[in-house]
């Protein structure tokens, strides 16, 4: 069942069009969203999130229309958890505190329940030794994961995740993917990511979006293998395909193009997937992080 | 290490567990199972884990939640209700922008009312505007790092800046109606002010869904400036809170709250209003 549905949503900045008539919909589970910098996917999220409105287009959460009256879109809003791409910190507050406060401000009234509610959270994220630390002592990662926590406040049905794993280490990673992977049961999780290696361990479906545009919405498996036989691993280096690297081992891994001489067929991951739908424009983005 | 000779029977950890022994019969119960593990092993199934983790929970609960922030008790103690008082105080950027600019406009107008020789005016100019300019300081992206969650909270944007607007106007209550006492000229003027203060709100709000929340402080203040100005030329002092005027504010403000009402619906912006 549908937790999400968006048909035909638009939506501008000035002259510049974000998100450009797309049609969306999922459910229970986890659909990453991946594309380059400027495709449109936090405007996506935000509106899912119902931070914004889009231009046109139908907006349906919960089988609610948040549009139609602020009755529904507060029923929504009672049910969703929403992850900021950048969220300031007060830097007063400790993590408990802050936590405290969201909880407030979605409704968590009893001082009790708060309380074991915000705890929750805190332990979920694995921050429970740093409950009473004020923010602004906790490092980059510990904060991602406050911010992180105060979106799982309630378990919500319709959790929305802007760049989740941005600042976090490996082992954090790993311990997000579990948590999230755990909530995705009962609860429809969209999230936002540059990393394809989350993408490929968390989500059963993926959206590619390039220029406001879906370009791509399945399943990983099978983004995988639209890169099947255009992946090789070559000797010397090459300027032929969309996208090419010295690997560990010493060789070339070169992405699309055809194929060079004296190379071997090397099986493709979803980064190189990711890289051959969007071609120059992901790799200018791959070069920019090498860089 | 203890070892018993005897065991509580079954029936007794039952009735334990009940709670159907009297004080002196679950003591020594109690005394028994803390050094018999062997009891403790036969009441752990009679015991329902839901009733022990709530029991655990609640625990917790006490324990390790940290003390509330002095603030917070504090406003709590005046009255306000937790979870309020938690969203008014909570933050250090919260509280320094609706008190200090409270009190900094009110010490403000009460040296310009002495220095002015006892003239009312600048008392009624500023007094209105505080609230006013309270609210403009204490929302918005730059004061307000939580604005991204407010936008998407249940509690709603609209109504934690009424609330923030009510704080505002009532850390300055007591201020502004003793300094309105002081002052020269009816008695009833310490309180009139509050009818172009309370209209003042919904009128920012309303300007502010068009142009942002500076910029609508700037026109609002601008105006009551005027108006205030320019009836000290011919006009009594007191004629800007003056009983007809005060209809005249009150008809603002049902306009303003309109305003708000059509601007939501005609845009399609998700809180255009606010």
């Amino acid at each position: 069942m549908n937790l999400v549905e968006l048909r035909g949503v638009t939506k501008r900045y000035g002259g510049t069009v974000a998100v450009a008539g797309i049609d969306l919909a999922f459910g229970e589970g986890v659909t990453g969203l991946l594309g380059p910098n400027g495709a449109g996917k936090t405007t996506v999220l935000r509106i899912v999130a119902t931070s914004i409105a889009p231009d046109r287009g139908d907006v349906r959460v919960l089988g609610r229309d948040p549009l139609q009256s602020q009755t529904e879109l507060t029923e929504i809003r009672r049910r969703l958890g929403y992850l900021p791409q950048e969220l300031g910190l007060p830097h007063d507050m400790t993590t408990f505190g802050f936590i405290d406060y969201v909880a407030v401000l979605k409704e968590w009234n009893d001082q009790t329940r708060r309380a074991n509610e915000v705890r929750r959270v805190i332990d979920v994220v694995g921050l429970g030794p740093c409950a009473t630390k004020r923010v602004v002592k906790l490092s980059g990662g510990q904060r991602r994961r406050v911010a992180l926590a105060q979106a799982l406040l309630g378990q919500p049905q319709v959790l929305v995740l802007d760049e989740p794993t941005t600042g976090l280490d490996p082992s954090q990673r790993a311990s997000l993917r579990q948590t999230l992977s755990a909530m995705a049961t009962d609860s429809a999780v969209l999230l936002s990511t540059h990393q394809t290696e989350d993408v490929a361990a968390l989500c059963e479906r993926v959206v590619v979006l390039a220029e406001g545009a879906i370009r791509f919405d399945g399943s990983v498996t099978d983004l995988v293998s639209t890169a099947a036989g255009r992946v090789w691993l070559c000797d010397e280096p090459t300027e032929t395909g969309v996208a090419s690297w010295r690997t560990g081992t010493g060789r070339q891994r070169v992405v699309g193009g055809p194929r060079p001489s004296n190379s071997d067929p090397a099986e493709p991951t979803l980064e190189d997937a990711y890289l051959l739908m969007l071609g120059d424009r992901a790799a200018a983005e791959l070069s920019l992080y090498d860089g | 290490m203890t070892t018993h000779t005897w065991h509580t029977g079954a029936d007794l950890l039952e009735a334990y567990v009940a709670g159907r022994l009297d004080a002196l019969e679950g003591a020594s119960v109690e005394q028994h199972l803390m050094t018999c593990p062997e009891c403790r092993g036969r009441l752990t199934p009679l015991v329902e884990a839901p009733l022990l983790d709530h029991a655990w929970a609640g625990i917790r609960a006490a324990v390790e939640r940290p003390p509330q922030p002095f603030f917070i008790r504090m406003a709590r103690r005046a009255g306000l209700s937790e979870p309020t008082a938690v969203l008014l105080t909570g933050s250090a950027s919260l509280r320094t922008a609706w008190l200090s600019s409270s009190l900094v406009a009110l010490g403000f107008a009460f040296i310009a009312a002495r220095v002015s020789d006892g003239l009312l005016w600048p008392f009624l100019l500023v007094a209105p505007l505080v609230p006013v300019l309270g609210v403009a300081v204490s929302y918005g992206p730059s004061t307000d790092p939580l604005e991204t969650l407010i936008v998407t909270s249940p509690y709603g944007r609209t109504r934690l800046i009424l609330v923030r607007a009510l704080a505002v106007l009532a850390s300055c209550l007591p201020f502004a109606a003793v300094l309105g006492l002081m002052l020269p000229g009816p008695l009833w003027v310490a309180a009139a002010w509050l009818g172009p203060a309370l209209a003042m709100i919904p009128v920012l709000l309303a300007i502010a869904s068009f142009i942002g929340p500076r910029a609508a402080a700037g026109v609002i203040s601008g105006g009551w400036s005027a108006v205030v100005l320019l009836s000290t030329r011919r006009l009594p002092a007191t004629w800007p809170v003056e009983p007809d005027r005060q209809l005249v504010f009150l008809a603002l403000a049902a306009a303003a709250c309109a305003v708000l009402a059509l601007r939501s619906r005609v845009t399609r912006q998700i809180g255009a209003a606010l």
